[in-house]
């Protein structure tokens, strides 16, 4: 059932750092990349993380993710290339459009944070199980009913995936098109829409009943069912992050 | 019957349970979207639903948590857009509240304020992640275009954005609002705030 998150379950290095850390890292990587706009650094950023997912073992997994991001970063290519504001020196010639350098300088710029941003995320997503990363932020003071919220969209979705498949086919069963002109499409978006609404709706009644009886409004502290997992190499990671982002911060302050 | 308060901390159950409900529409909405081949996002109508059920915080709950969940499962650049999902359920949230959901032509005005405000949302941060595209096709058309006949930049990832979400909000809205005009009495009470209609 839980088909939803990208995770890959591996023996590494990268999956026993705790996921606040991970986050942390996602925060500063991401940060970094932003504050500089030195091609060579953001370059060096980037490699980096492409190391850590390849320590994570999961460097294949990320490809796939970052050309979900494909669009974008050829949208990025082409526009800045060909018409950025402060183009003066042509790169070459395509047809009757040329290439600017420095519109593509800049192209190449963001295509890097790009890249890092979702490689970045990648680090945190590939390597930390929802469960545990939610847990992490429970104990760091997350309000549980929050933490339930953030859980349940990972459950919920599946089913309703599955519920639509029911649907659509017993709307094709009444004579309804999906196939067709535009028009004939869009018709047909209400019928199927609207019975899994309904129907979500009306479940999450039983729902917050099934919930209310095991007393998911009472006040005071909670205790956690599994155990805190060891994890390594927090500390140290965070320290050497921060110091790390402080450096940047100032050298962006100075240059 | 007392009003229900637009402006509460105090969540019932229900309403916290809407949240993922809410989220899983946005999804199928996006994936029906794309079974059908039609040339819209139509990603946010559970924002909208949630923001005419249960308020503008809850609406902007359901904005946020949804970007978050889609950036753990499919597309971490989403992540980006969290803010402009919030800002689009409490647009949706106020309005709804003020009564812009009572007819048609008051649902299509409240789908175009939608767009703009999720437009003035989505330009600042185009402009600092990408430099203003917003890798849709149409709109990245017209702002290049923008950018050749050498109009500042802001203005040209404005109308980038406009063009993409005006069109889509307002379809957005009005599917949502087809939706909650077909939806049972008891459902609709049953995110209501003032606790006194029915308490779960």
């Amino acid at each position: 059932m839980n088909n939803m998150t990208l995770y890959v379950q591996r023996d590494s290095p990268v999956h026993r750092v705790d996921p606040l850390t991970k986050l942390l890292f996602v925060f500063i990587s991401i940060a970094s990349t932003y504050l500089v706009s030195d091609h060579l650094v953001v370059l060096g950023i980037l490699l980096f993380t492409f190391a850590i997912l390849l320590t994570g073992k999961v460097f294949k997994s990320i490809l796939p993710v970052i050309g979900v991001s494909f669009l974008l970063i050829a949208s990025i290519i082409i526009v800045q290339g060909f018409f950025h504001p402060d183009r003066t020196t042509v790169l070459f010639e395509v047809g009757p459009f040329s290439i600017y350098k420095e519109g593509f300088s800049i192209a190449f710029l963001i295509t890097l944070r790009v890249v890092n941003m979702v490689s970045a995320f990648g680090v945190l997503i590939l390597t930390t199980k929802p469960d545990d990363l939610v847990e992490a932020l429970l104990q760091k003071g997350l309000s549980p009913r929050f933490g339930y919220v953030l859980l349940s969209v990972l459950q919920i979705i599946p089913q309703m995936v599955a519920l639509t498949g029911k649907i659509t086919d017993a709307q094709r069963a009444r004579g309804m098109e999906t196939e067709g002109g535009l028009w004939m499409r869009f018709k047909s978006f209400l019928p199927l829409l609207g019975p899994v609404v309904l129907n979500s709706l009306t479940e999450t009644r039983e729902r917050s009943i099934a919930l209310e009886i095991r007393g998911f409004n009472r006040k005071g502290k909670r205790t956690f069912l599994n155990e805190t997992e060891d994890y390594r190499y927090g500390i140290p990671l965070r320290i050497a992050l921060v110091a790390f982002f402080i450096t940047v911060i100032v050298w962006r302050v100075i240059s | 019957m007392k009003k229900k308060r637009m402006w509460t901390l105090q969540f019932s159950t229900a309403a916290i349970v809407l949240i993922p409900a809410a989220v899983g529409i946005n999804f199928l909405g996006k994936l029906f979207a794309s079974v059908l081949k039609l040339p819209l996002w139509v990603d946010a109508i559970g924002t909208v639903l949630a923001s005419m059920l249960a308020g503008p915080i809850v609406g902007a709950i359901v904005g946020i948590v949804n970007n978050i969940v889609y950036g753990f499962t499919t597309d971490p650049v989403s992540f980006v857009y969290a803010i402009t999902q919030a800002a689009i359920g409490i647009a949706a949230g106020i309005m709804a509240y003020k009564g812009w959901i009572s007819n048609v032509g008051k649902a299509i005005v409240l789908g175009l304020v939608v767009g703009f405000i999720a437009a003035i949302v989505s330009t600042p941060l185009n402009i600092i992640f990408w430099e203003g595209t917003t890798s849709n096709v149409w709109g990245d058309a017209l702002f290049a275009i923008m950018l050749a006949k050498d109009m500042p930049l802001w203005l040209a990832s404005f109308a980038d954005s406009i063009v993409v979400d005006v069109p889509d909000k307002v379809v957005t809205v009005l599917l949502s609002f087809l939706i909650f005009k077909g939806l049972p009495k008891n459902v609709k009470l049953m995110y209501d705030n003032s606790g006194e209609i029915e308490r779960l």
